[in-house]
């Protein structure tokens, strides 16, 4: 922040201050009944709980997750050097898409296999709409390649 | 250190890792948390009112809709969260990495949004799975870490406000994805003099391969993130349409359970619309609440009470009473919801039978043998409703056991858990 400590467009420096001021005053406030709320319906050990999984979730993302997805970009970029970027990029969003659903559903294959209340909780055959989904999902990438390429390949004809 | 730090940045950095797009992606982050907020709230409340509140009971579907749309923009909220934390990954190695108790106070706010946010929507996730990994209550951490989030939230906002506000309109510019002055670029392409032989370290260039993470770098840098104009506005739109791409493929895919429109689309969501006894879905069943027995037996009746005044109703002579027939969804907390058609007694009329005055609120007590819910209270703008039934039927049949026989309890607006199922007592509080 240091250094760029300026004034956006149509707002004045005393306006962006004000601004500023209320904003980290209701954020402490914020914190506070937060940390209040916490204090009064859960007990010390439990507290801790909820911080180790609030550290693991941020170690989980930032130490894990965005490492392997930097390097999965890197090597599709060397990977991708004669192929089209945009080819490279649908195919990325693609994946990306896939690997979004399958975050919300593998858990629900696995929850599926704890005893559950009755039949109309999780009611699907989850991992294999997963499968299908993967198939569809390569299937409508492929087309959306092709789509491109073609319309592509027209725009250099014609020009 | 500081080295390290920088290359580090430099590596991460892309077109799409840029201040316009963090803006982008952090407008529409903020809504969803908001919503969600918002939503949250009122849902708690509904449950835990305080002594001054009442809800609207029209349209009766609005805690479905509030509800539904929690759930919804909580799923949205996945792709959208781990789009903004792509967007800003480079900050994470910026160096210094603190200039003053400022900026600490910075950086630890935004620890604890970006851990309570992860924490927050997996909970809320999982919980509508009915799937409890974690080693601590679900409401009470899901209420206070909203809390914290919309805390930090501010904080994050008001700590990069001036940014914000440049990067806010699109005619703005997209700013540099990373600017890195003269003296820090000199840091990242300086050689790394201690591995060189010494004339080597003289020729121009002569830095990178040098050592595992040298030659890492290099081969990183061979494939240049940072390209000049189109490109980069092809990246950037790529992104934006992917980010798109993700959050509609999450919420059509599953918002089914809450929106019927989007029933069709239903494949992942953990509920389905149309299924269970009576067509409508269950969450607690009679056995589970070990009402088997006593909602069965012959001699049930509803006790209904006002102070000293009572009288009890077996199922026969409510359902011989006058019969009112309303359309009104179960809404669950979890989101899913089912509309159906109820007919039974309406309450009002039940309450009057024991002189209980304009205004007057109810305890509702169920045969379940235990639960949270087993005893709850209902505000008078539910009991003086109209469309507020005991009701006996459902879609014309006889109520289903798992759907609360002999009589349970519809009002509009509020959410399933509090639709008592297996009636047993009602009192007027005064
Ligand atoms: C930043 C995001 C979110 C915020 C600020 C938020 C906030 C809240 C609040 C304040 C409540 C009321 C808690 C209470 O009754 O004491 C609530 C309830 C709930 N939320 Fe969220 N929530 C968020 C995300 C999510 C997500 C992603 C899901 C699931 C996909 C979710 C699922 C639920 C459920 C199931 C409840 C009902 C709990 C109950 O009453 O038993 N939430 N939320």
């Amino acid at each position: 922040m240091s250094g760029r400590e300026l004034s956006g467009p149509g707002m004045s420096a005393r306006t962006m201050r004000l601004t500023r001021t209320i904003l980290i005053g209701v954020g402490v406030l914020g914190l506070v009944l937060g940390a209040v709320v916490l204090v009064s319906k859960q007990d010390l050990p439990a507290i801790l709980r909820v911080a180790a999984w609030m550290l693991g979730a941020i170690i989980l993302h930032d130490a894990i997750l965005s490492p392997i997805v930097f390097l999965i970009g890197v090597v599709a970029r060397h990977a991708g050097r004669r192929v089209s970027k945009v080819v490279l990029m649908i195919i990325q969003g693609g994946i990306v898409t896939g690997c979004l659903l399958m975050l919300l559903v593998v858990p629900e294959i696995y929850a599926k296999t704890l005893p559950i209340a009755n039949d109309t909780v999780l009611p699907f055959d989850y991992a294999a709409r997963l499968g299908f989904m993967w198939l569809g999902l390569a299937v409508l990438t492929a087309g959306v390649c092709v789509v491109y390429l073609r319309v592509a390949g027209r725009r250099n004809v014609v020009r | 250190m500081r080295r390290l730090l920088l290359t580090l940045q430099h590596a991460v950095a892309a077109p799409t890792r840029n201040p316009r797009l963090a803006v982008v992606i952090g407008r529409l982050l903020g809504l969803a948390f908001l919503v969600c907020f918002g939503t949250g709230l009122y849902s708690h409340f509904l449950q835990e009112p305080l002594p001054w509140m009442h809800f609207p009971t029209f349209p009766g579907n609005l805690y479905q809709f509030t509800q539904g749309i929690h759930i919804t923009a909580g799923i949205a909220c996945f792709p959208l969260i781990l789009a903004k934390l792509y967007t800003v990954f480079p900050n994470l190695f910026e160096t210094p990495p603190i200039t003053g108790i400022g900026s600490l106070l910075a950086r630890a706010s935004i620890a604890v949004f970006v851990g309570a946010s992860l924490v927050e929507i997996t909970i809320g996730l999982l919980n509508t799975y009915q799937f409890y990994p974690w080693p601590f209550g679900f409401r009470e951490v899901h209420f206070a870490l909203s809390f914290v989030i919309i805390g930090s939230l501010a904080i994050h906002i008001g700590v990069k406000l001036p940014i914000i506000a440049k990067y806010w309109r699109k005619r703005d510019g997209y700013g540099p994805a990373l600017a890195f002055d003269d003296e820090e670029r000199a840091e990242i392409n300086a050689p790394l003099v201690d591995v060189l032989p010494a004339p080597l370290q003289k020729v121009p260039g002569a830095r990178q391969v040098s050592g595992l993470t040298g030659r890492l770098f290099r081969w990183i840098d061979a494939a240049p993130a940072e390209q000049p104009g189109t490109a980069t506005s092809t990246s950037r739109r790529g992104f934006l349409v992917t980010v798109g791409v993700g959050v509609a493929a999450v919420v059509v895919l599953t918002a089914g359970q809450s929106f019927a429109l989007l029933r069709p689309f239903n494949l992942f969501a953990p509920r389905v619309k149309g299924i269970g006894p009576q067509a409508v879905p269950v969450n607690r069943t009679a056995v589970a609440a070990q009402v088997t027995e006593t909602a069965m037996a012959p001699d049930w009746a509803l006790t209904l009470g006002n102070g000293s005044r009572t009288l009890s109703f077996s199922r026969a002579e409510l359902l011989a009473m006058p019969q009112t027939t309303v359309d009104l969804p179960i809404a669950c907390v979890e989101g899913w919801s089912q509309m159906a058609t109820w007919t039974g007694v309406r309450l009002n009329e039940l309450v009057r039978r024991v002189d209980a005055g304009q205004g007057a609120a109810l305890r509702i007590t169920s045969l379940e043998k235990e639960g949270g819910y087993r005893v709850t209270q209902m505000g008078s703008e539910y009991v003086g409703d109209d469309n507020t039934l005991v009701a006996l039927t459902l879609n014309g049949e006889t109520l289903d056991i798992d759907h609360g026989y002999p009589a349970r309890m519809i009002a509009p607006g509020r959410p399933g858990v509090l639709q008592t199922k297996w009636l047993s007592k009602l009192e007027v509080l005064s």
